[in-house]
């Protein structure tokens, strides 16, 4: 079979054209989210020589191999890996962040010292009403200040189910959309420009996805790929064109606990992860704030019971409730306060039982105990603020690599352009020389 | 073929990213100037938070101590006027019992001065009955009620209780607010246990005819109150070394509260020469920064290609 020189142009032209699209797609989508540069593959369209026609030349010019996605399959599982890395880390962190400052800035700490200090300045004169009165509104701010730190837990709890619940939906969104893109990649003919943009939003569901949680996934043959949830061996999310649903349940503690189908599954990395690990520590602050309460509670009714009020009676528990949510004041009578030792007398001036409380209070040491707690909270955001910067510098780096390689430079695409311009033209000088040739042959006379 | 190695979103995003973060930073410093405070939040640095609190719990408590001792010194200085007024009356009570003592006075003149020594006695039990400075009695240890109190016949019996109240100065010091009654009136007349009301009170009974022999009991009651004026200047004497003791620990409360301050400046505060230094140098990258992202940015090969 012979050349023919006009239709190798021809092919030449249109390979160009066809390269100049994708070179305007790339352009085009510079800046589309999840967008994966495109480029072609060329293929040279020539015979080899059959029997007897060695020797033969017989070139047809260019054809499109297939339009190649510039994915990196590792760099992306990387990107997904580091993603739900550092995705877990910052919802752990903004989660702790919230229960530190429900206990710091609700101010328990200062109201628990300026109890201790009107109790301290009460001993300078146990009977004036004025000491009693600031020792009662000491102890209100106080049981107000318990009541605002445990109420601010409760509200950072909720919005943590709350936020848990909606990344639950959305999980479940996206695998369905994810399992829709499977059954359309399933029929999807290989290299096609259908094919590559169902694999772009196949890759940007799957990095959406593991922002939630840590996926597993396998590529089928067919590109189609399969998900599954907490670890390589866990249960499936998406297999083929069927996801499996997600929910959340909330145990009586407040912590949440995950389930696929009807499989438990234990989330490692993600938001929800995140959010589920700062549901345990807020239920141990919650626990140990309640601790700190009761207390306070027990130690200073006791006290209170050994001793007399002003008029004499036998003291009367300063507080009600039994821990940070119920804690409040059974009296506002600064008169009842038990300064003095029973058998002390109507109007005693007696401290004994005061001293005896601040002894109490002493040994007990509530503001120490919340000194305590709010180091190890505060510790503990400091740690794992660390940590996530450390994470989302790796998984920025992540992202840039990949992006590096797999998104579109606007330098290079400008360069495309001039090269397959060029080559288009090439291939219409080619057209004319082919004419000019046939001209020279249809002028010999 | 690679032109240059990275994308051109990945250049956009990192520029952003870098830009943001020496952006936060200097948000973070000015903030520390601003507040004077360098640590917003606990978790900025946990252990010097920590700290912080335990040193403003430290400062408050001092505060009350502050204030305790203030009360106690006033209290103190009231029982030292008092005192003295009590050895003034003593002293003019002496001046009496020498005049009574003499044998050329007449009883008539005896009795007079027996007059002037019960008017004397009245006075040192109002005396006795001061008010501190919250208006409790001064000298009444801890009661609720007066001091001394009359009985039928008109002696002036204690019914405060046994000791005076402490006051604590901080860091586990107290001191005794005040002195009670018998701590300064009573004393041992020759060998026998007596106070200054019931001396003065039976010298102006005898002088006005209770005793046989008036100038004889004014001779007697010489010695007693001499042993009187004694006790009341331990008193003071006692009330002196209380006071200096509050100035010692004021002095020392002081000091400490001065090292708090210190150490609280030095951990929860801002170094403002070092703050505005290293905000100026991450103005100074920020600006660079930005300067050659925008150079960077307008770096394009389609302006090129004609």
């Amino acid at each position: 079979m012979a050349s023919d020189l006009l239709s190798i142009a021809r092919s030449g032209a249109m390979a160009a054209r066809i390269a100049l699209d994708v070179t305007a797609q790339n352009i085009a989508n510079a800046s589309s989210d999840g967008y994966i540069r495109r480029s072609v593959r060329l293929e040279e369209l020539a015979s080899s020589g059959g029997f007897q026609r060695i020797g033969d030349v017989s070139l047809s010019g260019v054809r499109l191999g297939g339009v190649i996605r510039n994915a990196d399959v590792f760099r992306q599982a990387e990107v997904r890996r580091t993603g739900a890395d550092a995705a877990r880390a910052e919802a752990e962190v903004a989660g702790l962040e919230n229960i530190q400052s429900a206990v710091e800035q609700s101010g328990v700490y200062p109201a628990i010292v300026a109890f201790e200090a009107s109790l301290r300045q009460l001993t300078a004169d146990p009977v004036d009403p004025a000491l009693r009165a600031a020792v009662i509104e000491d102890a209100r701010t106080m049981t107000r200040a318990f009541n605002i730190a445990a109420t601010s837990l409760d509200a950072a709890g909720n919005g943590l189910r709350f936020e848990a619940a909606d990344g639950v939906n959305q999980v479940n969104q996206l695998a369905g959309e994810l399992a829709r893109v499977n059954l359309h990649l399933a029929r999807a003919s290989s290299a096609s420009s259908d094919q590559t943009a169902l694999l772009d939003s196949r890759d940007s569901l799957l990095e959406r996805l593991s922002q939630y949680t840590d996926i597993t996934t396998t590529i089928a043959a067919d590109e189609t790929v399969e998900v599954r949830l907490g670890g390589a061996s866990g249960p499936q999310l998406v297999i083929g064109g069927s996801a499996a649903p997600l929910a959340m349940a909330a145990a009586a503690d407040g912590t949440i606990a995950f389930t696929l189908g009807a499989a438990p599954v234990t989330l490692a990395a993600g938001s929800l992860a995140g959010k589920a690990q700062a549901l345990v520590k807020l239920v141990d602050v919650r626990t140990r704030l309640d601790i700190v309460a009761a207390g306070l509670i027990a130690t200073v009714n006791a006290a209170q019971a050994g001793g007399i009020a002003l008029d004499g009676s036998a003291g009367q528990p300063l507080f009600a409730g039994t821990d940070a949510a119920s804690f409040a004041l059974a009296f506002e009578d600064g008169s009842l306060i038990a300064t003095a030792p029973s058998g002390g007398g109507a109007g005693s001036r007696d401290p004994a039982n005061l001293t005896a409380l601040r002894n109490m209070l002493g040994t007990t040491d509530p503001a120490g105990a919340l000194d305590a707690l709010l180091f190890d909270i505060s510790s503990n955001v400091a740690g794992r603020t660390l940590t996530r910067d450390a994470l989302s510098a790796i998984s920025g780096n992540a992202s840039i690599a990949l992006q590096a390689q797999a998104g579109v430079n606007l330098d290079h695409e400008a360069v495309n352009l001039i090269r397959y311009q060029q080559a288009f033209q090439a291939s219409g000088k080619a057209m004319q020389v082919a004419a000019t040739i046939f001209d020279t042959l249809l002028a010999i006379r | 073929m690679t032109v240059i190695a990275t994308s051109t979103s990945a250049y956009f995003d990192r520029s952003v990213q870098d830009m943001a973060s020496l952006r936060a930073r200097a948000e973070s410093l000015q903030k520390q100037l601003g507040s004077g405070q360098k640590l917003a939040r606990s978790s900025d640095n946990p252990l010097a938070a920590s700290r912080l609190r335990t040193l403003a719990r430290a400062d408050s408590l001092a505060t009350i101590d502050t204030a305790n001792a203030g009360h106690a010194a006033g209290d103190l200085k009231l029982a030292d006027a008092a005192l003295s007024s009590f050895a003034e009356y003593i002293i003019r009570a002496q001046e009496l019992t020498t005049q009574a003592a003499s044998g050329v006075l007449s009883p008539g003149q005896r009795a007079g001065i027996g007059t002037e020594l019960l008017a004397i006695h009245g006075n040192l039990v109002a005396l006795a009955n001061s008010r501190d400075g919250a208006g409790h009695a001064l000298f009444g240890g801890e009661t609720a009620g007066q001091a001394y109190a009359l009985d039928g016949a008109g002696n002036a019996i204690y019914t405060g209780t046994a000791a005076a109240g402490e006051l604590a100065l901080g860091d586990g010091q107290s001191v005794k607010r005040s002195l009670t009654g018998p701590e300064f009136l009573n004393f041992a007349a020759s060998g026998s246990p007596t106070d200054l009301m019931a001396v003065v009170k039976s010298l102006g009974d005898a002088l006005q005819g209770a005793a046989a022999d008036p100038a004889q009991a004014a001779r007697d009651a010489l010695g007693s109150l001499g042993e009187a004026l004694d006790a009341v200047t331990t008193g003071q004497t006692q009330i002196g070394a209380r006071l200096a003791w509050i100035d010692l620990t004021t002095e020392r409360r002081t000091m400490r509260s001065e090292m708090n301050a210190g150490e609280e400046a030095e951990i929860g505060g801002t170094d403002m020469a070092g703050t505005i230094a290293e905000l100026q140098q991450v103005m100074l990258v920020l600006e660079a920064s930005q300067a050659s992202f925008a150079k960077l940015a307008n770096l394009s090969l389609f302006d090129l290609l004609r």
